[in-house]
């Protein structure tokens, strides 16, 4: 494989973990205080919560990349990518410009994927905040929803920080699963493309994908509600934590996919 | 045509797996209080709230159904290529084996929990591990035998690229994700603080102070999974099951129209209408319940 394929394979890894570090900081997340209506979000922890969004995101994508690459109905559309998967050439220069289109669509598959599972994990927990705890949708950290405008303090429970995921942490969190699942893809396609098997690279990119939503999880510290939340001011700090530790894993990946050809 | 039949009739039967075994996920959660607020059961007893749950979390759900459903899966791989067994038969062995295996985690993490709480008079009480150990298993055995077997489907039938084994631990962090993030709702703010009057969320003073008494006697965890059969679990299932089908059924329909891009245009659609549909319930909620009003 030559260098310079071997260098975009590694810049691109680099930048889709930091993707899935910035994305977990878009994820509404309230973890257990969430599950007593005691904070806004979704309740189950950070980490878990992208990984879950993510995860889904990987297997849409890995389906439509797989449906390319072995003559299923898309690879009439884009007859390159399969060739260029299997001989290596696929993150070269050339192998980017001539399949641009194919590229596309994978990893908004992978985004559209993700985006899905996240906004149900969101909006049928509301259903039962609504019916059967019986609590209005709301955020304590803003006074109203930027969003929609709908005025917020009223309506929070005194002694909590807010309770269900209003219409602003939705699509928050849609932001979130769409940055995941748009990393996520992009690790697989990236190991895939240096001559990993399938299974070795659906490993690689969840080994990548958890090591950036920790990070991510550790900066946010507990809960967040999503951009509207005061700690989202936090994720530049994220981003240079996420990009070094990625970059060091990318290595590793490069230098077995360097020995392997 | 009849490749569309059945690739349409599979991403059905796949959504009624995920269905039953989203399900059985939460109620399995909640038999052990690994949902969330997982953490209240072991406050408890530090503020004087002894009681008689079950209390098994370790680690968060998406973890733990990620790895058990990732065992049966395996199990049931190895079974069949190395033994040639029949494909339902080595995914019913595989579940067993793995449910089995989270048998022994649940017995060790009850007794090393409570075992840590003696010091604020929180008993063992060896009937509630033996009447709930075995709930525990069989909910387990379900969920993981319907996530191994419709990852087995989505690898066979509709030629997804990675081995089912990942695909089952995939689905199965995805599955403890639904059931922590929608059925723990249920029993968090629900069931644990049935004290507070209808239509509050769970003020941060009353931490803790979860419901020692049941519908008859003292409560425990299988009271708990009783009550939260009602909401809680079928509506994690319900989640799980339309994410699985949507997501292959936009796949399977609309990747023939604009070059592929008919599935990702169908996507965006579908989340736009969970979206307008989420919103209508805000509204909903917040016309019928109003401003929060402090007791006169």
């Amino acid at each position: 494989m030559e260098p310079i394929t071997l260098i975009i394979i590694l810049i691109g890894i680099t930048l889709a973990g930091t993707l899935v570090g910035l994305g977990v900081h878009f994820v509404p997340v309230g973890g257990a205080p969430a599950a007593m209506a005691q904070a806004t979000g979704i309740g189950t922890g950070t980490t878990m919560l992208a990984a879950a969004s993510g995860f889904i995101g990987l297997i849409s994508a890995g389906i439509t990349a797989n449906d390319m690459n072995t003559g299923g109905q898309l690879a009439q559309y884009y007859p390159k990518f399969g060739p260029a998967l299997t001989g290596g050439t696929l993150f070269s220069v050339s192998g980017i410009t001539d399949n641009l289109g194919a590229f596309a669509l994978v990893l908004v598959a992978g985004m559209v994927g993700a985006m899905l599972a996240m906004v149900l994990l969101a909006v049928v927990a509301n259903v039962l905040y609504a019916f059967a705890i019986g609590v209005p949708l709301v955020s304590a950290k803003v006074k109203k929803d930027p969003i929609t405008g709908d005025r917020q303090d009223l309506y929070v429970t005194k002694g909590t920080e807010g309770h269900g995921t209003p219409t602003v942490a939705v699509v928050s969190s849609l932001i979130g699963g769409a940055l995941g699942g748009l990393g996520g893809s992009l690790i697989y396609v990236a190991l895939l493309a240096g001559g990993f098997t399938i299974a070795a690279a659906a490993f690689g990119a969840i080994g990548v994908f958890f090591l950036n939503s920790v990070l991510a999880s550790y900066n946010i510290t507990g809960t967040i509600e999503g951009f509207h939340d005061p700690k989202f001011k936090r994720w530049p700090r994220a981003v240079i934590a996420c990009s070094i530790a990625t970059f060091v894993v990318a290595i590793w990946a490069v230098a077995i996919m360097y020995m392997g050809a | 045509m009849e490749e569309l039949v059945v690739a349409l009739g599979t991403a059905a039967l796949m959504g009624a797996c995920a269905t039953i075994a989203g399900a059985a996920e939460d109620l399995e959660s909640d038999f052990g209080s690994q949902s969330n607020a997982n953490s209240q059961v072991q406050l408890a007893p530090q503020v004087g709230y002894v009681h008689r749950i079950y209390n098994k979390a370790i680690c968060g759900e998406p973890v733990a159904y990620g790895f058990l459903c990732c065992s049966a899966a395996a199990v049931a791989f190895a079974l069949m290529a190395a033994f040639s067994i029949n494909q339902v038969l080595a995914l019913a062995l595989g579940a067993l084996c793995a449910s089995l295996m989270y048998g022994v985690y649940a017995t060790t993490a009850y007794m090393g929990r409570l075992t840590g709480q003696k010091r604020f008079g929180q008993p063992i009480y060896l009937d509630i591990l033996t009447t709930t150990t075995p709930s525990i298993i069989a909910h387990a055995f379900i969920a993981s035998m319907a996530i191994a077997a419709f990852s087995y489907l989505l690898m066979t039938v509709l030629h997804h690229p990675f081995p089912f084994p990942i695909l089952a631990m995939l689905w199965g962090i995805l599955v403890g994700g639904m059931g922590s993030a929608i059925g723990d709702v249920h029993y968090g703010a629900e069931r644990e603080y049935q004290n507070k009057p209808f239509g509050m969320g769970l003020p941060a003073a009353q931490s803790g102070k979860i419901i020692q008494k049941g519908e008859a006697g003292l409560r425990n965890s299988i009271d708990i999974a009783g009550y939260c059969v009602k909401h809680g679990g079928p509506l994690t299932g319900l989640g799980l099951g339309i994410t699985v089908f949507f997501d292959n059924w936009r796949e399977i329909l609309f990747t023939q129209y604009f070059n592929g891009w008919g599935a990702m245009i169908a996507g965006l659609i579908i989340i736009a209408l969970i979206v307008i549909f989420s919103r209508i319930i805000e509204v909903w909620a917040r016309k019928t319940y109003g401003p929060y009003k402090t007791e006169a």
